[in-house]
């Protein structure tokens, strides 16, 4: 399946990779929180971009592109211009770089994230993987 | 920047010394200028703790400015220690208090014949009597003093004194008082100059505490254009990321992070895995008994920690160093422990990573077989034995027994049992809690900081898991890259350098941009980046000068050889970090000679300080 970021075929590609790959069953077992992907207009994306995932114990209940944000109030919310997601997907930016350097901004409980730096890296990982191409 | 107040104790002399412009623009302030200004002082024959050994309290330029995390000053001298370059930054209110005073600076010379603390109210300086001071801890110390004053007010005036507090005081405990090499000063609710010992010389001079009072204005060159930019800094503070875990889980917020890279140390550097360790974290603590936060002066962090334990009382909570000193490097994980024996540490005026560190070393050499039961008088040096590192502080502080060779410190307690090897330091400083195998520039960062095994000259271990600015030309390498960082590395150094020029909390993570803005706002300058890293640059370099004038060489840039082994497990299993090779590398990013570890003509004249090198015959 062609996984282009962000659409909802990679939305759905990615839920798949979650609720298939062994690896991040077992390091995101403890895991519970939904998230919000905010992606800022920015590059060839013209218009804000949301997706919702539903995160419980290493897999990934269900996912949506969402109009109105404010139809789920999750858990966490990582917001970021589209070229920092896109390179982030690619490989070229660390998540937790992102993070450090003010290129991606995460809002939550920080004490469950920090837990879980773990489960954060590999949930990376998984979108990584799925990702074929972007804008 | 305003006069600095020299004092001298023993003719009771006091005067004030008028920074030069030039070495203000140069070296920004705090340990960079407080370097400058102490160059002609420092001498290899110095005594640290003689009465002519100098103590040099000062601010950075934008102390009490309200901009972001600036509150902060910094204390100054030769090292007991280390015998070396000496600089502890320290947080709280005092620093910016003092520049209300009128002051940016307090230096201190000769010994007073009787304890005494000073009283700096405003322009009024006095010296007063402290022996009903002497062996108060450091808590009780502010209380005495505030009621103190209070009361004699109150007596002036004959009015009650209504002022909540409007005092600071920073003082030491009775380890400064007994001169331990690795005594601290304190100030308001824990905040510390910890490391290298500074304590002790303040306590070497009869000197118990500064009292301090301002009501004056904060100068600041252009008001109109720093005000601004100071709310857009502390706003964009507090929505950065960073911000939000040291808010909410205080300085330990990344240990459960650092668990996992392997870089937080277990059992004395000597593990890479400990059960239970996810319990030692700033999660854990906030899960626990975190009932409250505190900030220093206009912080809008707030990383301080305010927990409460079994006995109902609330006291400040441990951050990173002091949970990790008296939790995992100690086969210990439970946070209220370290709370317990952190806590013991400030009220007796000790640093909490040399004194862990010490205990920690003596827990190692008692598992070697170095030490037994016979010479710790029937201790139980055994991990987890909390117990034991609690009586191993009481002894250090009276130097009672075993005591007496774990108040000098992990290379001396190494050395006297036959295991020079086995004591994790540098030049005389303990290594703080960042596992170089978990973050690989730490290596070079232990090996090269001015005042021995130090972490915040350059926190390298968060720019080894991202947090590198590309507009300082930082880039960001593997944490197990080796010698192709090493520029990276003192680049980083450079950047830090400036920080703790401004005397600029390290938790916060402010652009550098906009650090250059403020500066040139608060003082009237028109620096560029360029020029800011230059002058960390050149304070570095001149730290290092000051080092080879006080009898450092090349083979004190060195690592533990604990840390040049592997360890079996955790997230740095197998790594070994290429020393060598990263260490020549970083000789040629400096332009130093490898041979020598001196900076070469060319560099030291580039920086402008050949003359001074030249003067000092190096």
């Amino acid at each position: 399946m062609s996984a282009i970021f962000p659409g909802a075929d990679w939305l759905q590609a990615f839920e798949q990779k979650l609720n298939t790959d062994e690896r991040y069953g077992q390091i995101a077992s403890k895991w519970e929180g939904d998230m919000y992907f905010i992606i800022e207009p920015e590059g060839n994306l013209k218009s804000q971009t949301v997706m919702y995932l539903d995160l419980w114990h290493g897999k990934c209940r269900g996912s949506e592109i969402v109009a109105d944000i404010t139809s789920h109030n999750p858990a966490f919310t990582l917001k970021a211009g589209y070229v920092n997601f896109a390179r982030v997907l690619k490989g070229e930016l660390d998540p937790m770089q992102a993070m450090l350097t003010r290129k991606l901004d995460v809002k939550g409980n920080m004490a469950v994230m920090m837990r879980n730096v773990p489960t954060v890296l590999d949930f990376v990982r998984c979108a990584r993987e799925i990702t074929t191409e972007t804008l | 920047m305003q006069p600095i107040l020299k004092i001298n104790l023993s003719s009771r002399e006091i005067e004030t010394f008028t920074i030069p412009p030039a070495w203000e623009r140069d070296y920004l302030g705090g340990s960079s200028l407080a370097a400058r200004i102490l160059w002609d002082t420092l001498a290899l024959s110095l005594d640290p703790l003689s009465a002519a050994a100098p103590l040099l309290i000062l601010n950075g330029p934008l102390s009490g400015t309200a901009g972001p995390t600036v509150g902060r000053f910094v204390v100054c001298g030769k090292s007991p220690a280390t015998g070396l370059w000496a600089e502890s930054n320290c947080g709280g209110f005092f620093g910016p208090e003092l520049r209300q005073a009128g002051y940016d600076g307090i230096w201190l010379t000769g010994k007073a014949d009787k304890p005494v603390y000073l009283w700096i109210h405003d322009r009024n300086i006095e010296i007063r009597p402290a022996e009903s001071l002497w062996g108060l801890d450091t808590y009780q110390l502010q209380d005495a003093i505030n009621d103190e004053i209070k009361r004699q007010e109150e007596q002036e005036t004959g009015q009650p004194e209504n002022r909540k507090t409007g005092i600071r005081v920073l003082g030491i405990g009775p380890a400064g008082e007994a001169q331990i090499p690795y005594a601290l000063l304190l100030c308001d609710h824990g905040r510390v100059a910890g490391r290298t010992g500074l304590g002790a010389v303040m306590g070497s001079k009869n000197v118990k505490a500064v009292a301090v009072r301002g009501t004056g204005k904060v100068p600041v060159f252009d008001p109109a254009a720093y005000a601004p930019l100071r709310s857009a800094a502390n706003l964009a503070l507090k929505s950065d990321p960073m911000t939000s875990v040291m808010s909410s889980l205080g300085s330990a917020g990344a240990a459960d992070y650092f668990n996992y890279l392997g870089e937080q140390p277990k059992k004395y550097f000597s593990a890479g895995t400990l059960e239970d360790a996810d319990k030692i974290s700033g999660a854990s603590i906030a899960e626990t008994i975190l009932v409250g936060k505190t900030a220093c002066h206009s912080c809008v962090i707030a990383c301080g920690r305010v927990v409460r334990l079994d006995d109902g009382a609330k006291r400040k909570g441990p951050e990173y160093e002091t949970l990790v000193g008296f939790g995992p490097n100690l086969g210990l994980t439970d946070p209220v422990t370290a709370t317990r024996l952190g806590e013991l540490c400030d009220r007796y005026g000790v640093d909490v990573i040399s004194m862990s560190g010490t205990i920690g070393l003596a827990f190692r050499l008692y598992e070697l077989g170095f030490i037994g039961t016979k010479d710790t008088g029937g201790l139980d040096l055994s991990w987890g034995n909390a117990a034991a590192a609690e009586s191993c502080i009481h002894l250090a502080l009276k130097r009672e027994g075993f005591g007496q060779i774990l108040s000098k410190g992990a290379k001396a307690l190494a050395e006297h049992f036959g295991a020079p090897g086995e004591a994790i330091q540098v030049n005389g400083l303990e290594l703080a809690y960042h596992d170089p195998r978990g973050a690989s520039g730490m290596a070079i960062v232990y090996a090269t900081s001015p005042r021995g095994g130090c972490h915040n000259q350059s926190d390298y271990f968060l720019a080894d898991i991202g947090q590198v600015d590309a507009s300082l030309g930082l880039e960001f390498f593997d944490r197990h890259a080796g010698a192709e960082k090493a520029a990276n590395v003192a680049k980083h150094q450079d950047f830090r350098t400036v920080n703790n020029a401004l005397v600029l909390c390290v938790f916060a993570n402010v652009p550098p941009e906009t650090m250059l803005e403020l500066v040139n706002a608060a003082c009237g300058y028109d620096l560029t980046l360029e020029d800011f890293l230059r002058c960390g640059e050149r304070a570095w370099n001149l730290k290092r000068l000051i080092n080879l004038k006080l009898g450092l060489t090349r083979a004190g840039d060195t690592l533990p050889a604990p840390l040049l082994r592997t360890l079996e497990d955790g997230g740095a299993a197998g790594y070994v970090i290429p020393f060598d090779k990263m260490m020549a590398a970083y000789y040629t990013a400096r332009n130093w000679d490898a041979n020598s570890g001196k900076p070469n003509s060319n560099k030291l004249s580039e920086l402008g300080i050949l003359g001074l090198a030249q003067e000092a015959g190096l």
